[in-house]
């Protein structure tokens, strides 16, 4: 299947340069540079620490962007002009600990940012969670408070949530870290489904299978810095660096 | 009829005809004085059964008054209270059964001896162990803060070998003796006869000391012509005879107080324990609003990015947190008035006390509610493109809010009983119409006891109200 997925040739969606993040005294990121092209599909992977999370978390400016440009849509992130807000109605973000508002139902969970942001109508809003709630199949549960669900179902939830604001972006936080194994396979599925329709997505994942599957592209990294970048055929069937090497033989 | 054709006489006659009135209350006709006095200073001062002030300062003041033709306004503070209000300007004059002596000379101007007073020691009536000041070596003995009698037991305590324990009200002075805390009280004479008649429980054994003569006192310089109006009063009832008759009323003859049951001193102090309740909860709720604005004001500040907010609110717990609330009580009530020479309600300044110390306190409440909630979930409402604002007011507040409730009923209930300590600055709350009872009637047991219960109801109440509420919206 590896020869059936073309690299696309997209315009460039995000654009990192140079990009670097402290905490305190401690360098996370020394310095990455990398490129995600309209309707892309991109894999982060590395062992834990090596700041793939981070990496992710500073292209909707979770995080404080130390030193170096992020462009997104043409805005620069690392620009304190730049409203933030704004940008980031244009990126859903999935969290591995899903992180629903536990105070509101699932519709609700998904009508907030429309209602707030777009001040669309109650009803319209709520048209539209049901119809996103329709495709992660979670439909019958828009009533429901997300602690009755269960992880994949609040994962799947918030999938819809994210989705909400029509962003052309999605980032994955290691979106099926915190499910258990038999509800992995639920939220990859919708994942893959997003895959699909072109959506540009980031996903920093240690399902190695998954990435193989649904990316153009995977990104490896290593102590802050990007190891090795390639089609997934390569990074996985041809590894040249021996620290992706090393973290393949364990993980695989 | 006669009245209004003088008066209108006086208008033709204009500044002439005032000038040509010889008495000395053209300064005073008409106004209205503020006058402060003691709590429990019987016989001068303190509430009867129906919970009006009465006793010998409280009949003079208001003869001289209405025969020099003003009005007064009598607070009554307590004695330590009332010379503060005096000397911060809060009150016009102070009648409270005090000693003229040259400390109090210095600040204040006082008037013509209104009563020669003296000192007596009463012990409990059936001590028979202590017959004078012999018997106290080694013993512990009790008298009135600032009292003749506390300065005469002091004067002597070395010589007979006993220890002066001060106290503020009469009422806790005969309880400390009948305790057995205290074996012997010192006090002017004629509080203890009245005492001793009112069946307190104590008798007197030792010869009355002349002491000190009693005066009405105004602040060094101010109201001039209240002063000589008191005077020209008194001396115009001492004339007339009036003034003895008042005296005869409370000492030659007290009433002996008929033994009245539980149920009666219940329904007699009922009126006057639930406006003192009343009190307490609007100044609890008027606080609590005030603190919980504080509150969301600074616990936010606490939690912001901005060190200098965050250094606001930190220095604002610390301080109001670090202090005692009665320490703010007497500052504001006593202090602002002298350092801005602008008097300040007793409300105002019993609200800013509790709502500034209650308020440190939410702040914490808040602060701790806010980083209580998983920081996930302002990521997530930020991810979405909601502002800071936004996020902390849809996301993170309401679930905040609902760790803090049980926390906020807590400081409710703590800043309800803490009301209480406003008695100090003389707000009429539940516990200090207490103390008004108890000063008159020296049931001092079973009057707390009514204070108690109405108190323990009242938090039961609050607490189920808070409680049902939260359940209701915090689902």
């Amino acid at each position: 299947m590896s020869e059936s997925i073309a690299r696309p040739e997209g315009r460039p969606k995000i654009t990192v340069t140079g990009l670097r993040k402290s905490f305190g005294s401690s360098e996370v990121l020394k310095g990455i540079d990398a490129v995600v092209s309209e309707g892309e599909v991109v894999c982060v992977i590395g062992p834990s620490g090596s700041g793939k999370s981070t990496f992710l978390r500073c292209l909707n400016k979770l995080e404080d962007i130390t030193a170096g440009h992020v462009l997104v849509d043409g805005f620069d992130l690392a620009d304190p002009k730049v409203d933030i807000n704004e940008v980031r109605r244009h990126i859903g973000m999935v969290f591995q600990h899903f992180n629903l508002f536990p105070h509101m139902t699932v519709a609700e969970n998904i009508m907030l940012a429309p209602m707030e942001l777009k001040k669309v109508s109650k009803a319209e809003a709520r048209d539209q969670a049901l119809a996103l709630l329709e495709k992660v199949g979670l439909r019958e549960k828009a009533d429901a408070r997300p602690a009755s669900l269960s992880g994949g179902q609040k994962q799947r939830v918030a999938i819809a949530r994210a989705l909400a604001m029509n962003p052309g972006i999605m980032l994955f936080d290691e979106a099926t870290s915190a499910l258990d194994p038999e509800m992995v396979g639920e939220v990859l599925q919708v994942i893959k489904d997003l895959a699909r329709t072109g959506m540009t997505m980031v996903l920093v994942t240690h399902e190695m299978g998954f990435a193989r599957e649904v990316a153009d592209r995977v990104i490896f990294m290593a102590d802050g810095v990007v190891c090795e970048e390639g089609t997934p055929e390569d990074v996985f069937g041809n590894p040249r660096q021996p620290r992706l090497r090393e973290f393949l033989s364990k993980v695989l | 009829m006669v009245a209004a054709w003088l008066a209108f006489a006086a208008l033709l006659l204009g500044a002439t005809g005032a000038q040509a009135q010889e008495t000395d209350n053209s300064g005073v006709a008409g106004k209205t004085f503020v006058i402060g006095t003691d709590t429990t200073f019987a016989p001068f001062e303190f509430r009867d059964s129906s919970g009006e002030l009465t006793g010998i300062d409280m009949d003079l003041i208001r003869a001289i008054a209405e025969s020099q033709g003003f009005e007064v306004e009598i607070r009554s503070l307590g004695f330590n209270a009332a010379l503060q209000a005096l000397s911060s300007n809060q009150v016009d004059g102070v009648i409270a059964g005090m000693s003229i002596t040259d400390e109090r000379r210095q600040i204040y101007d006082f008037s013509e001896p209104y009563f020669e007073s003296g000192v007596q020691m009463a012990v409990d009536q059936d001590d028979t162990t202590i017959t004078g000041y012999q018997d106290l070596a080694g013993k512990t003995v009790v008298a009135k803060t600032g009292s003749e009698g506390e300065a005469y037991a002091k004067s002597i305590a070395d010589q007979y070998g006993f220890t002066v324990n001060s106290l503020d009200q009469s009422a806790t002075m005969y309880e400390a003796v009948k305790s057995g805390n205290a074996v012997a009280v010192f006090d002017d004479y004629p509080v203890l006869a009245y005492g001793v008649a009112q069946n307190n429980g104590l008798k007197t054994v030792t010869e009355k000391v002349p002491g000190g003569s009693y005066g009405f006192a105004v602040n060094k310089g101010q109201n001039p012509e209240l002063l000589a109006a008191f005077n020209t009063g008194l001396a115009q009832l001492k004339a007339s005879g009036e003034y003895q008759r008042i005296l005869d009323k409370y000492l030659a003859a007290p009433q002996s107080a008929a033994p009245s049951t539980f149920l009666d001193l219940l329904t007699s102090s009922f009126p006057a324990l639930m406006k003192g309740l009343g009190n307490t909860l609007l100044v609890t709720g008027i606080s609590f609003a005030v603190a919980m604005v504080l509150g969301l004001v600074f616990g936010f500040f606490r939690v912001s990015t901005s060190k200098i907010l965050r250094g606001i609110a930190t220095v604002f717990v610390a301080v109001f947190r670090g202090t005692p609330l009665l320490v703010w009580a007497f500052f504001f009530y006593f202090g602002i008035p002298q350092l801005t020479g602008q008097p300040i309600s007793i409300w105002v300044a019993g609200v800013l006390t509790l709502a500034l110390n209650s308020g440190a306190y939410i702040t914490e409440i808040v602060r701790g509610g806010i980083q209580s909630v998983d920081p996930g979930q302002l990521e997530a409402a930020r991810s979405l493109g909601l502002g800071y604002g936004k996020s902390m007011q849809r996301v993170v507040v309401p679930q905040a809010f609902k760790i803090m409730t049980p926390s906020l009923i807590n400081q409710l209930i703590i800043m309800l009983k803490d009301s209480s300590l406003l008695l100090a600055i003389g707000f009429a709350e539940l516990l200090y119409q207490g103390q008004q009872i108890y000063a008159g009637n020296f049931r001092i047991t079973e009057t707390l006891f009514i204070v108690a219960v109405i108190y323990f109801v009242a938090i039961m109440a609050l607490t189920w109200l808070a409680n049902t509420a939260d359940r209701r919206f915090n689902k």
